[in-house]
């Protein structure tokens, strides 16, 4: 018989059998992610837990709305149950993206600032540590005005809820640059917080993919202490509470904010493996804010999880070999795996090398995924059909 | 509408270009690929041709229905696998068009664009064994 077809992709949804083969515990580092809260809020504490989280983000109200039903006494009693329950201990929220607290409007900024302190009540109130906010743009209106007001928002704030004993804290997001938004460059950052002056609740959360993309690299080894280096002096590592752990899909310093799943954008594997195990980052929280989180959260957390634990994550393909290749494993596909963020030409490699029949393979055959040829820069995926097809002779 | 089929039954022509043609269609041109009893110096006893069916069906449906767009024809494509006795078609396309030059054109532009990019391979089963032809080459199987 020599139909080949490959048998359908198996899909996931958020459940803990991606998790058997990982001790949480072991993990010398909080690893989450921002979890869905349709539900109820504690909805993405228990999905969080069931899928391994030791941290986890969530929009404690919906980002894109000015008016919103703030949570009720069960919501919240049930959130602050399931956070018992589960022992999630680090929390943290995304304010609404609406909020601009340097909005160069008077009517924006009251608004904003009215919101924002909505977010840090029901914050305080769930047990959150911080909330993650962006610094707002400037509208073309003045950048240096604009950070002034950020800081004048950001002082009273802090102020009025000092005084009411609040515990959670802000955390200025690093933004990508895009339009007229603040908080790309890490001066901006280092010039908010010596604006509103040294204060035990206001940090910094880095974005991996949004400091790359506003033209930070993280790539090598000497790019990636650059980076931090850059940080420490302009901000300050002692203020980074929270990291981001977002891949890119966007080129460095592209200035756009395109997230990708670990190890399979621009920055790739070896800066989130470096990211997991860096001594000075080990008390930072990292979240995962990646794409399609009900089918790939388990798989990204799984892959910070195991660069945590100095592992490298791996992918498994199916390869289906033709022609005279096809003599040498027989038509089944064979398995084969790679380090996550591969491309075919990497599997390719990894095939020449593994039979000497196979040496031509590289030179000899088009790749073909999805049924359509592709280019051998082509990313491979957990559980991607990948055939190789040396010249054809049908007709 | 572009029809295209891989699969291991004889095809039969005189149908294809029935289902391919409408009134509309002045003029038919089938191409057949046969299995021929001789290659490269070798008797061939018969072929056997490996698919990689559902992306061969994809490509060869964009091979037709690129067709169709360029010459103004309606096109089928049908390609066996498994084994092709010496004599029987391997692939057979009609092309039917209003005029005679749109049809031969179009089933010239399907054979080769076939030969070039759709995945399937035939091995051809020789008194002394047998041999995948891949492109300009032949390589010895060890299958029988």
């Amino acid at each position: 018989m020599s139909d080949i077809s490959p048998a359908p992709d198996s899909s996931r949804a958020f459940s803990s059998d991606t998790y058997s083969d990982i001790d949480v515990d072991a993990i010398p580092r909080l690893i989450g992610a921002h979890m869905p809260t349709s539900g109820g809020l504690k909805t993405s504490l228990i999905n969080g837990k069931a899928i391994g989280c030791t941290a986890v983000q969530l929009f404690t109200a919906s980002p894109r709305q000015w008016r919103h039903t703030p949570p009720g006494e069960e919501d919240i009693a049930a959130f602050l149950a399931a956070r018992a329950e589960t022992g999630i201990g680090f929390l943290v929220s995304h304010d609404s993206y609406l909020i601009n607290l340097a909005a160069p409007s008077p009517d924006v900024l009251e608004r904003s600032t009215g919101a924002f302190r909505a977010e840090l009540d029901r914050a305080e109130v769930l047990g959150i540590s911080w909330v993650v906010t962006h610094m707002g743009a400037h509208l073309d209106k003045g950048e240096e005005e604009a950070m002034n007001r950020l800081v004048e928002s950001l002082k009273a704030v802090l102020e009025d809820t000092d005084r009411a004993g609040y515990k959670v804290g802000i955390a200025l997001e690093t933004t990508a640059g895009q339009g007229t938004g603040l908080g790309w460059r890490f001066e901006q950052l280092g010039y908010i917080l010596n604006g509103v002056g040294e204060h035990p609740r206001l940090g910094v959360c880095m974005d991996t993919c949004h400091v790359f993309a506003a033209g930070y690299d993280l790539r090598s080894e000497v790019s990636y202490k650059h980076t931090f280096d850059l940080f420490d002096s302009q901000i300050g590592l002692s203020k980074l509470k929270v990291l981001h752990c977002n891949d890119s899909k966007k080129p460095l310093g592209s200035r756009v904010d395109r997230h990708e799943h670990i190890g399979e954008g621009e920055i790739g594997l070896e800066t989130f493996a470096r990211l997991m195990t860096d001594p000075a980052l080990l008390s930072v929280p990292a979240i995962l804010e990646t794409p399609d989180s009900e089918t790939m959260h388990p798989v990204n957390l799984r892959r910070l999880q195991l660069m945590a634990l100095g592992k490298i994550p791996e992918i498994t393909v199916d390869v289906l070999l033709f022609g005279h290749y096809s003599d040498i494993f027989g038509e089944e596909s064979i398995k084969v795996t790679l380090p996550v963020g591969s491309r075919v030409k990497n599997l390719a490699h990894l095939l020449s090398e593994k039979d000497q029949r196979l040496s031509g393979i590289s030179t000899n055959c088009r790749f073909a995924m999805n049924d359509e040829y592709v280019d051998l820069d082509t990313h491979l995926k957990e559980g991607s059909i990948v055939a190789a097809t040396p010249p054809v002779s049908g007709g | 509408m572009a029809q295209v089929w891989v699969g291991a039954e004889n095809i039969d022509i005189v149908s294809l270009e029935k289902n391919t043609a409408g009134p509309e269609h002045g003029a038919i041109c089938t191409f057949i690929g046969r299995t021929r009893n001789l290659s490269r110096g070798r008797a061939v006893l018969y072929l056997e041709y490996q698919a990689y069916s559902p992306m061969a069906e994809k490509q060869m449906l964009k091979i037709a229905e690129d067709a169709e767009c360029r010459w103004g024809s309606r096109i089928s494509i049908h390609h066996r696998f498994g084994k092709v006795e010496v004599e029987e078609a391997s692939i057979v396309i009609v092309a039917a068009a209003p005029h005679r030059s749109e049809a031969f054109e179009a089933c010239r532009y399907c054979i080769d664009a076939v030969k070039e990019n759709v995945p399937i391979w035939k091995r051809e089963v020789c008194e002394d064994g047998s041999y995948w032809i891949e492109g300009e080459e032949s390589l010895p199987s060890g299958r029988d």
